[in-house]
């Protein structure tokens, strides 16, 4: 039943214009500009500006992708009666949960291995297979908070508002988290509370990995605290989204 | 020899479902044997689709119980053996009718094959259509068929026929029957007369959130007075009018007299050969579900 469930997501996503422009194209687009723009030098840790660039875009496509493509369609789902008609069926609330989860980590591929293969190609990123698969494993796995995220705001908003919220709460995270500036060039403040953001933990997992440090724990930790705390509150949503009162 | 009662499709006791200070179900209390199909008829803002979200899970009853297939509605719903149709649900437009009726067949444990389910809904010709282009009757009998998809013993469709053309209708019907026809259980909410009265071999009125009658479309008829017969009475007197047979109520206004009757042609008989009033303008109407319904539903 989950099998055939992520599968219909999957399906419908794949012919969705929306997902492939905003879910595949835009990330690759915007890291292929911003690769241009910051050039060939190093980062002060002495890691190519091109591969730090490429982890940044491949994080930032990936929280914008889980986000967009869980909130909006959720929300969406809610409001036109699809979802009070799976809850008619023997498909179960956890299903339907752990479905969305799974559909979304699934969408969120292609646009990182684009990322990635464009690094290599286009921009001589040169890393080892070692650290090839930690990189995509860590922002892969590391994309679980954000689908929680995307399901908590597609369950408690309308779908007019969740555009948005999305659009807001995304460019914070990646804001914040020095996706688009790094931390370091931050104020001391600002970078106490961005190590604390599940954006900059995320990303700081593949800065490192491709400075040949491995993914830190406190990072790791931080990653699963909010993917944890946000999955309660996105079961907690639902549970509100679907009341039986 | 003692028969077993077999286990009914479902029954509410007691049942109240409030929203705020609205009581859109009160001391409900219904047994459905199963087996057939049933309407649920009831003006709008009866409380039809609040009794349906309580049958399928969807709403907790604020008080009382409600059973379904012998178990709490979730039970049913998750052992795969309710299907429903609800009144608003979109279908998700990137994907065809075919790809829809069968990832729903696959979630119920002993399914119908999906040639029937075609048939049944009339959808052999659209299954390789996306659902967003299609007609509001269409995506209904979309609707219909993952509905019946898990061939589930007890088939809940909440007002089936809205946004379906005539043609559509019918053809609608005729697979609702050739579903009841099974041994299943069917019941369909509907403000709706004719579909009540030609379509369900038993009619559950509801009014204002309560019962207001349960019958066959014959026994509905019957018990909300049967005809009326109406005729100018003038300035003549009515006493006794009320003492001839099969007359059951008697109402007179502006000099006209309208007396309710099971028996019209008794009636109308002793009312020419028993009294001495003349008699003008005399009119049998009724015996419809119509009448009924509206004797049924009125406010008190």
């Amino acid at each position: 039943m989950l099998a055939s469930y992520v599968r219909l997501e999957i399906l419908r996503m794949v012919r969705n214009r929306r997902y492939l422009i905003l879910g595949i194209g835009f990330p690759l687009v915007i890291y292929l500009l911003n690769a241009n723009v910051f050039g060939k030098g190093t980062t002060d840790g002495g890691v190519a500006l091109s591969a730090y660039v490429m982890v940044s875009m491949a994080a930032y496509g990936a929280i914008s992708g889980t986000l967009v493509n869980t909130a909006g369609p959720w929300a969406q789902e809610r409001a036109s009666g699809w979802l009070p008609q799976l809850q008619v069926t023997p498909l179960r609330g956890w299903m339907i949960i752990v479905g969305k989860l799974v559909g979304a980590l699934t969408l969120v591929l292609p646009s990182m291995l684009l990322v990635c293969l464009a690094g290599a190609l286009t921009q001589g990123v040169s890393l080892s297979a070692g650290q090839w698969a930690a990189l995509v494993g860590a922002l892969w796995a590391g994309a679980v908070p954000f689908v929680a995220l995307g399901l908590v705001v597609g369950s408690l908003l309308r779908p007019d508002a969740v555009q948005p919220v999305t659009m807001i709460t995304m460019l914070g995270l990646v804001i914040v988290g020095g996706l688009w500036f790094p931390v370091s060039a931050m104020g001391e403040t600002m970078r106490s509370i961005a190590e604390v953001t599940p954006a900059y933990s995320y990303a700081d997992m593949g800065w490192s990995v491709i400075a040949g440090h491995g993914v830190p724990l406190p990072d790791a930790l931080t990653v699963a605290g909010w993917a944890a705390a946000l999955g309660v509150l996105a079961v907690l949503a639902y549970r509100r989204a679907t009341v039986r009162a | 020899m003692e028969t077993i009662p077999s286990t009914p499709a479902f029954a509410l006791t007691g049942v109240a479902k409030h929203f705020g200070d609205v009581r859109a179900v009160e001391g409900l209390s219904l047994t459905a044997a199963a087996g057939g199909a049933i309407a649920l008829l009831g003006p709008n803002g009866a409380g039809k689709s609040t009794t349906v979200s309580l049958l399928l899970g969807l709403a907790r009853p604020t008080s009382g119980t409600v059973r379904v297939l012998g178990g709490t509605p979730e039970e049913a719903v998750a052992r795969g053996r309710v299907g429903a149709m609800l009144q608003q649900g979109e279908l998700m437009p990137e994907l065809t009718v075919g790809e829809l009726v069968g990832f729903v067949r696959g979630l119920y444990p002993r399914p119908l094959p999906l040639s029937e389910i075609l048939d049944l809904a009339d959808l052999g010709s659209l299954a390789k259509r996306r659902a967003k282009g299609l007609s509001g009757g269409q995506a209904q009998r979309v609707r219909f068929a993952l509905a019946v998809a898990g061939a589930p013993d007890l088939l809940v469709l909440d007002e089936p026929t809205a946004a379906m053309d005539v043609e559509s209708r019918r053809r609608f019907w005729d697979g609702m029957r050739a579903y009841a026809a099974g041994g299943r259980t069917v019941l369909f909410a509907t403000h709706y007369l004719e579909e009540a009265d030609q379509h369900a071999d038993r009619v559950l009125v509801i009014a204002r959130g309560r019962l207001a009658a349960d019958g066959t479309p014959a026994e509905i008829k019957a018990t909300a007075g049967g005809r009326l017969v109406t005729f100018r009475l003038g300035d003549q007197p009515a006493a006794g009018l009320d003492a001839l047979p099969g007359v059951t109520s008697v109402e007179i206004r502006d000099g006209v007299a309208r007396l309710r009757t099971d028996d019209a042609a008794r009636t109308t008989a002793a009312l020419y050969r028993g009294t001495t009033l003349e008699v003008h303008d005399l009119e049998v109407s009724g015996g419809h579900l119509e009448d009924a319904f509206l004797a049924l539903t009125r406010e008190p």
